[in-house]
Order: structure tokens, then C-alpha cells, then sequence
């Protein structure tokens, strides 16, 4: 079980990893987003604002309406973070649920893609 | 002999490179690690020895079978004597797949033109309707699927594929699909044509109800409109007719053909409509154009392939195998209620009504890994598509029936599989 610190101080480090990759901001730069992350063992939620392709805000709780809600376990949560683990091989596997239009489904996949392309 | 799966991930590694990486990455994800190889009839080989049942087909395009001897056979005795022929003279081969197209379409359906590619022959239909009317506005379906070429993409009912793309072509209205009032409404005195999938194939095996298309006819003469039928999926049999308009009593004015018309062998579309529209090329013989359209090559494989469908009654079959696979869905969908949400079909025109969008996928991957190809509809996920050749045999049908019931019941005890996930 990862704590709610332990998955914000991932959450950091993968929002440096985003904004700083220019490839990905080349990409994204259409892409402005609300996402949700729910951590379903623990309950805890965390938020992050995406504008035009770029990490503004991450923060603990839900708040606004998402366009992305992303539910895994909290250790899943924190790996995806630090990019430990292949998201979509979990979704895939059904122990990590996405809900979102397919091309935002998509768009997170292409994400995972430039940042761990080896995960 | 260099090792063939050192010669498979060559492949993949330059296609992530040169062309698509996240169309390589997402068939990794999806257990679809294949790269075809040998094909014959409701088969493909993976280059390692793998087999696979396609159902999937290119999304139809394969209703004689993969490489079909006869079909193949006709393509080599052409290339013996022709090419592809120069597009601005007259070709026999162009007059006789016309004439053969004339007699097998609905109603009065009788004059062709001839495209590469299923958007082509859409473009063609509806610069054919603004022309021969001489009004502009084009009404189409929701979730409907037309192409990616220019007419086509402003007619396709999912905005993902437009959006980055804007400003498309103006003068297009958006339907909900088997709404007969909504399509009511959306007449005015400037309607050119309604453009419409008989059966929305991308969208998701959606069936309209069966007196939505003769209503939709009655409105088009009522206001001197024009009926554009998209048949690039659902055409040469696939429905269990050999256009599914023939289901519903009615002809367009316009059909679009594609996909199987080329025998899974050669490219060819064909843009097919009555006398009277042809009237509008008299005055303007050269006004749409294309190079490839119609090639001598294409037209004879086409021929060949039509003859092949009317020879071994390939409508009727897909009536059968359609009944053969409707047999174990109704089976399926008892046991497996809580993934299996509804079938929708119309012959071997068939999709599987999942219970949320990580469904498909899944069970993408796991059909793949029991040698079955079938993916989600491009539209929704939550849908899969099954359009085997109709070729397919009782044998085959009942492994894909065995493998999609070994699927959901492996998928059925994994998390992630209700409506609400």
C-alpha cells in the first residue's frame, strides 16, 4: 500500500518528467484535461490540470468535473508514477480502470509511450 | 533462411520507426503481435507459423477468402496481357465491370464510376449529389463511417477524426442514426442527399429498425433529395443479401462500393447510380477523375470476384454461418450476461455489445492468444466486430464460438468487467 505522500512525491516527479520532455509537449499541446486518479484500496483521490499539453496543477482530492478518471490500487498508482510499471498492460489486464472517451484512453497511452518506452 | 521472428521484429522495430509507433505499440497491447504471412480462406498465417481465423478482415474486405485461388488466378492471367491502363481512354474492362455492377444493384441502378478506395467512391457520391441537384446541404448519421478523404471525412459521425482537421467542408448536417424524425427535421429546400450505412459497420454492427431506410427514401423524393447508400462494408453478400438494401425493399440513388468488390487482391471502388444522375456527366465528362480508378487490373478482379460470390451463392452462406454463430452468441449471452450485453447481426455483418469500454481490448488480446482475430470497433471499444469471410467454415465458425467462450470465461473472473467500471 502506497501512502497519499508517497503518491504525490511519484506525481512530482512525473510531472517534471512530462513537462520537461518536449516531444510529449509537441504532441500534447492540443490536449487540455481534468483528471481524476482514485486509489481504491486506500480511497485517497488526487487531481491534475492539464492545459494545452502541460502538467499546471497536481493535488490531493477531487475536484472539478473530470475528463479522465483513472482507478488502480495505490502501489499500481505510485509505480505508474515513477514509470515502474506499464499502465496499459494493467488495463488491459483489467486492474487498472480508465474512464474517458477512447481517444483520451488513447491519448494517455501515447503519454506512457514517450515517457517509459520501455515500461 | 533468416529466422522468422528475428524478420518479425525487424518488422515491427521499422514500422514503430518509419512509420506508425503507437499503432505498433497499441497491437503489442492488444495480443495482435502478428505479422501475416500465408493467407487462405478464413486464415492467416503469422510469418512464425502461427494460424489465426481473421475476423477482422480489413473490415470486410476478404468475403471470397483470403487470396482466393480464382480470384488470384484472374489477377495473373490479366497481368499476362494488360497494366493498369490509361484512365483517359476507354477500357473494356472499365464497360464490363460497369455493366456487371449494373446488373446486381438495387432498383435502377445502373452507371458507374470508378475509385481506388472507399472514400474515393464517397467523394465521388457526394460531389455527384451537389452537382446533379444543384443544392448543398448533406445530411449524415452519427457514429457513420465514410472515409478519410475530403467529402467523406465531413460525412463521418465521430468527431475524433475531424476535429484537428477543421474547417472541413461546410454545408453538413448530423443525425442521430435510426431517428426518423431527427432525420425529418433536418430536410430543408437546400437537401442534396442523405448519405447512410445500410448497417453502421465502424460505428458498431448498428442495425437501423427495419422501417427507418424506407422512410428515409420517401422523405428524399418527397423533397427531391437524393439517397446515398454507403455499402463498402456491408455490400457483396456480407448481410446475406448481396446488398443489404436488398433487406429493406428500397434502392438508393446513389451506392458506394469498395473493400470486397477487390477480392482482398486488388484495390477498386465503384460509385454506382441511375441514368438519370448520369445525365449530369454529359455536359461535364471530365469532371471527376482518377488516375488508379477503375484500373484494367482492378476491374477484372473484380469481375472475377462478383462472378465468384454469385457462383458459390456467398449471400446465402453468410445467411447459414450467421445462423451458425447466432446459435452460440444466444448461448454466450445466457452464460455470460454480466459481459455480454447484446448481438447485433445481419448475417456475417455481427457485433458483440460488451459491458464497458476496456472489454473490447481484453478480449482482443485473449481471441488473439486463442487464434482468433477480431478487434473493437474503431468508434467504441465496448463493441466487437466480427466479419469473417463468408467463406468460413462450420469447423472454423465453431472455434472462434469456442475461443470467444473460453475468453469471456477467463475475463469473467478477472475485476474491471462491469457496466460501471
Amino acid at each position: 500500500v502506497a501512502t497519499s505522500a508517497e503518491i504525490m512525491e511519484a506525481l512530482a516527479d512525473y510531472t517534471i518528467q512530462c513537462n520537461q520532455n518536449k516531444r510529449l509537449r509537441r504532441m500534447q499541446r492540443d490536449w487540455t484535461k481534468l483528471l481524476h486518479f482514485v486509489a481504491e484500496d486506500t480511497g485517497d483521490k488526487f487531481t491534475m490540470e492539464v492545459i494545452k499539453g502541460e502538467i499546471v496543477s497536481t493535488a490531493e482530492g477531487a475536484s472539478g468535473t473530470p475528463d479522465v478518471i483513472v482507478t488502480a490500487t495505490s502501489e499500481d498508482m505510485c509505480d505508474m508514477f515513477w514509470g515502474d510499471l506499464n499502465p496499459s498492460q494493467k488495463y488491459l489486464d483489467g486492474e487498472i480502470k480508465v474512464k474517458a472517451s477512447q481517444e483520451d484512453v488513447m491519448r494517455i497511452d501515447a503519454i506512457t509511450m514517450i515517457i517509459w518506452p520501455d515500461a | 533462411m533468416d529466422d522468422p521472428q528475428i524478420l518479425k521484429d525487424q518488422a515491427f522495430a521499422d514500422f514503430a520507426e518509419f512509420i506508425n509507433p503507437m499503432k505498433v505499440r497499441t497491437m503489442k497491447n492488444a495480443g495482435l503481435q502478428i505479422i501475416e504471412e500465408k493467407r487462405q480462406g478464413a486464415s492467416v498465417w503469422d510469418i512464425t507459423g502461427r494460424k489465426y481465423i481473421d475476423c477482422q478482415t480489413g473490415s470486410g474486405i476478404m468475403n471470397v477468402g483470403r487470396r482466393n485461388p480464382e480470384i488470384v488466378a484472374a489477377l495473373k492471367e490479366a497481368l499476362d496481357t494488360y497494366d493498369i491502363g490509361v484512365f483517359l481512354l476507354v477500357s473494356k474492362q472499365k464497360a464490363a465491370l460497369a455493366r456487371k455492377l449494373a446488373e446486381i444493384s438495387p432498383g435502377d441502378l445502373k452507371c458507374s464510376i470508378f475509385g481506388v478506395g472507399g472514400g474515393e467512391a464517397v467523394d465521388a457520391a457526394l460531389k455527384i449529389a451537389r452537382g446533379y441537384t444543384m443544392k448543398t446541404e448533406i445530411i449524415y448519421a452519427e457514429k457513420s463511417y465514410h472515409g478519410h478523404t475530403g467529402f467523406a471525412l465531413s460525412a463521418i459521425g465521430r468527431e475524433a477524426y475531424k476535429e484537428p482537421f477543421g474547417p472541413l467542408i461546410p454545408g453538413f448536417k448530423m443525425v442521430p442514426f435510426g431517428d426518423i424524425d431527427a432525420m425529418r427535421d433536418a430536410f430543408t429546400n437546400n437537401t442534396a442527399a442523405v448519405i447512410l450505412e445500410p448497417i453502421q459497420g465502424e460505428g458498431g454492427i448498428h442495425i437501423p429498425p427495419d422501417d427507418y431506410l424506407p422512410q428515409v427514401r420517401q422523405l428524399c423524393d418527397d423533397h427531391e433529395a437524393l439517397l446515398v447508400l454507403d455499402e463498402i462494408q456491408t455490400g457483396f453478400g456480407r448481410t446475406g443479401k448481396m446488398f443489404a438494401a436488398d433487406h429493406y425493399g428500397i434502392a438508393p440513388d446513389i451506392m458506394t462500393v469498395a473493400k470486397s468488390l477487390g477480392g482482398g487482391i486488388y484495390p477498386i471502388s465503384a460509385t454506382v447510380f441511375t441514368e438519370e444522375i448520369q445525365d449530369f456527366f454529359v455536359p461535364h465528362p471530365f469532371i471527376h477523375l482518377s488516375t488508379f480508378g477503375g484500373s484494367d487490373l482492378g476491374c477484372l478482379v473484380g469481375l472475377a470476384t462478383i462472378e465468384y460470390i454469385e457462383k458459390n451463392n456467398l449471400a446465402e452462406r453468410a445467411v447459414q454461418m450467421g445462423q451458425r454463430f447466432r446459435d452460440g452468441f444466444d448461448r454466450l449471452t445466457g452464460e455470460y450476461e454480466g459481459l455480454l450485453l447484446e448481438v447485433r447481426q445481419k448475417g456475417l455483418m455481427m457485433g458483440l455489445q460488451y459491458t464497458n469500454q476496456s472489454i473490447g481490448p481484453r478480449m482482443t488480446k485473449k481471441l488473439a492468444e486463442r487464434g482468433v482475430i477480431a478487434v473493437y470497433t474503431g468508434n467504441d471499444p465496448a463493441i466487437c466486430r466480427l466479419m469473417p469471410p463468408l467463406v468460413i467454415t462450420e469447423e472454423e465458425v465453431d472455434l472462434v464460438l469456442n475461443a470467444l467462450e473460453d475468453s469471456m470465461k477467463e475475463l469473467s473472473q478477472e475485476g474491471g468487467i462491469g457496466i460501471d467500471d
